[in-house]
């Protein structure tokens, strides 16, 4: 059921019915029946695998908060009042609990993403080594296994929740009907965003009273979202696909548009398919952290992974980075190595903490090569990035150009734009890394003029582009109207025959211009494959 | 809190610490940022610093990083 449907449109309108319809303290519960019949109508029998992720996951949690409550009453103990050794050998033993309880219950989690997505990849490589090296033909695996929807999405949601546990950032859920809704919440199963326990449940469980305020806003950002998909996102996709395909035969500057126009296909599919989460969810009050902010404005690759996958992005910062880089073993290393050499003994554990979490994030968005080089050029050009810092200040000072002149911000936006474009060439070569390399060569070495029959051949007419094109002038306003203040609140504020003539004039466009209709499928969101 | 506020000088020095209270929220600091000040008060006052730790209320104002520092120290 795509989220660009009749059928989810239906769908979406049904739960919003019930779920008003019912008493408030059991609108959860509408919730969760509807993100079941979702997730079943999606996967089938692969419904079992967030079954086990979320009861294992459950009984971890009230272990963990059964220990807690536990230490707490013996704290509260009079006796222990002035006895601060005791207190600290109880804090420490619950520590060593639920460090164990955590440790089990992500065995298991994360288990389960590594054996469903990554174990053919591994297995792979292992037999192409016993190919290579001893010229076995036995060949070894876990054979085709069904990556079941959004497994890397509820994975990391609730692997962070057990670890927030862990650190005691907040109490447990003991309603297992709640929690098993915060893991499989429907219109974030698919890409995200990856929201965390303390955010999200403030409105997910309440029970939330019918306003006309949610309901607006959700309707826009629906249909901002769908337009976004329909009109740029799925008109660019035939082309795009045809382009890398056809990379062979084709010059660097088809290469250099086909990146261009993959950045804007990209950033609209995502974010118009987080639009439509993030405001589905508003239909029922439910309030989802934004997923991106403005991420093609950034001035260095370090802000724009703040920008882009926001929740992605600081999941990966709190739950991998900041415990790498700042544990006793590599903080340890990096003063050992300070004695040999300052410079990189202060940037050990920082450094290695990144490259690690950039490794992993490529491996996050697929058991292949080719995402594993793009993660690790991601954490070396932020390595470089910082170092050269200095360097940047010292030219920029040098030419005259301050950290607030027009000139430098423009020219760091079109840098940071480009060497991200750049870096989508291993997205976008399904061949493997060799069709990436082939792809860089055509780009620096074969170049000429773009023609329009060649366009027209590969899928896009001149008329074609320029919709799209017109489209992502239209995201560009509105990305520059959204500096101060959200587009969203700016038309909620103004007068209802304004919002009327927005939304009237979104949704001709997008009957119009939209990709949809018989004999055409829209194209999956391209985040579900991750 | 002199102290403190000469190590935050050494990452950002153009940062006035007696008043700025958001460093974390209006990312004045990045994770790049937190993870040297970690190290350098780790050094500095021989004191250990876990991830439970890096949450914006600690991390927002010299006098947050103060009050994190003199618990564990404490502790």
């Amino acid at each position: 059921m795509s989220f660009v449907s009749f059928s989810f449109a239906f769908f979406v309108a049904a739960a919003v019915l019930l779920y008003y319809i019912v008493p408030a303290k059991h609108r959860y519960i509408v919730l969760l029946v509807f993100s079941y019949i979702y997730y079943v109508a999606a996967c089938g029998k692969y419904v079992i695998y967030i079954l086990v992720t979320t009861a294992v996951s459950y009984a971890a949690s009230m272990a963990m908060e059964h220990f807690r409550e536990d230490t707490e009453k013996l704290l509260k103990n009079g006796e222990l009042l002035n006895d601060r050794a005791r207190k600290k050998e109880i804090k420490a033993r619950l520590k060593g609990r639920l460090k164990l309880i955590m440790i089990l219950c992500l065995c298991v989690d994360i288990g389960i993403l590594a054996v469903l997505k990554y174990s053919e990849f591994v297995f792979a490589n292992i037999n192409r080594l016993r190919l290579d090296l001893f010229g076995n033909t036995d060949f070894i695996g876990f054979g085709n296994l069904v990556i079941p929807l959004g497994i890397s999405f509820y994975t990391f949601q609730t692997a962070g929740y057990i670890i927030d546990l862990y650190y005691m950032r907040y109490r447990a859920e003991k309603n297992p009907l709640k929690f098993a809704l915060f893991v499989s919440f429907f219109p974030q199963i698919i890409q995200g965003p990856i929201s965390r326990f303390n955010e999200l449940s403030v409105t997910l469980f309440n029970g939330n009273r019918l306003k006309a305020d949610n309901i607006r806003r959700g309707l826009c950002m629906i249909l901002f979202g769908v337009g976004k998909k329909l009109i740029i996102a799925d008109r660019l996709s035939a082309f795009i696909g045809r382009s890398v395909a056809s990379y062979e035969v084709l010059n660097g500057e088809y290469m250099l548009l086909t990146l261009f126009l993959y950045s804007m296909q990209l950033y609209a599919d995502f974010s118009g398919g987080i639009n439509i989460t993030i405001g589905v969810a508003r239909l029922f009050g439910v309030e989802i952290t934004e997923n991106f902010n403005r991420p093609f404005f950034s001035k260095s690759v370090a802000e724009y992974w703040r920008r882009w996958h926001i929740t992605l992005g600081t999941w990966f910062r709190d739950y991998i980075f900041y415990p790498i880089s700042i544990s006793k073993r590599l903080m340890k290393t990096g003063k050992r190595l300070s004695g040999v050499n300052e410079f990189f003994g202060k940037r050990f554990s920082l450094y290695t903490a990144t490259i690690i979490v950039w490794t992993a994030t490529g491996f996050w968005h697929g058991p292949e090569w080719r995402y594993i080089v793009w993660g690790l050029l991601n954490g070396i050009i932020m390595c470089v990035s910082a170092e050269l810092e200095p360097l940047y200040e010292k030219i920029n000072r040098r030419i005259g150009w301050s950290d607030t002149s027009v000139l430098h911000k423009m020219f760091s936006v079109f840098r940071t734009f480009w060497i991200m474009s750049l870096l989508r060439t291993f997205d976008l070569s399904v061949r493997g890394l060799g069709q990436a390399a082939g792809i860089f060569k055509k780009i620096f070495t074969e170049f000429g003029m773009i023609h329009s029959a060649t366009l027209e051949e590969m899928g896009l007419p001149k008329d074609e582009l320029m919709v799209a094109m017109a489209g992502v002038a239209v995201l560009f306003v509105i990305s520059m109207l959204q500096r101060k203040k959200s587009i969203y609140d700016r038309l909620m504020g103004s007068k209802e025959v304004y919002r009327w003539i927005v939304c009237a004039a979104s949704l001709t466009f997008i009957v119009i211009y939209g990709y949809y209709g018989p004999g055409y499928d829209a194209a999956d969101f391209i985040y579900m494959q991750f | 809190m002199d102290e403190i506020i000469e190590i935050l000088s050494g990452i950002h020095p153009e940062i006035d610490y007696e008043t700025e209270d958001a460093l974390i929220d209006k990312r004045i600091f990045d994770s790049f940022d937190i993870v040297t000040l970690v190290g350098e008060l780790t050094d500095n006052y021989d004191i250990e610093i876990g991830p439970e730790e890096l949450i914006p209320e600690n991390f927002n104002s010299a006098a947050g990083i103060y009050a994190l520092v003199t618990r564990l120290m404490e502790e």
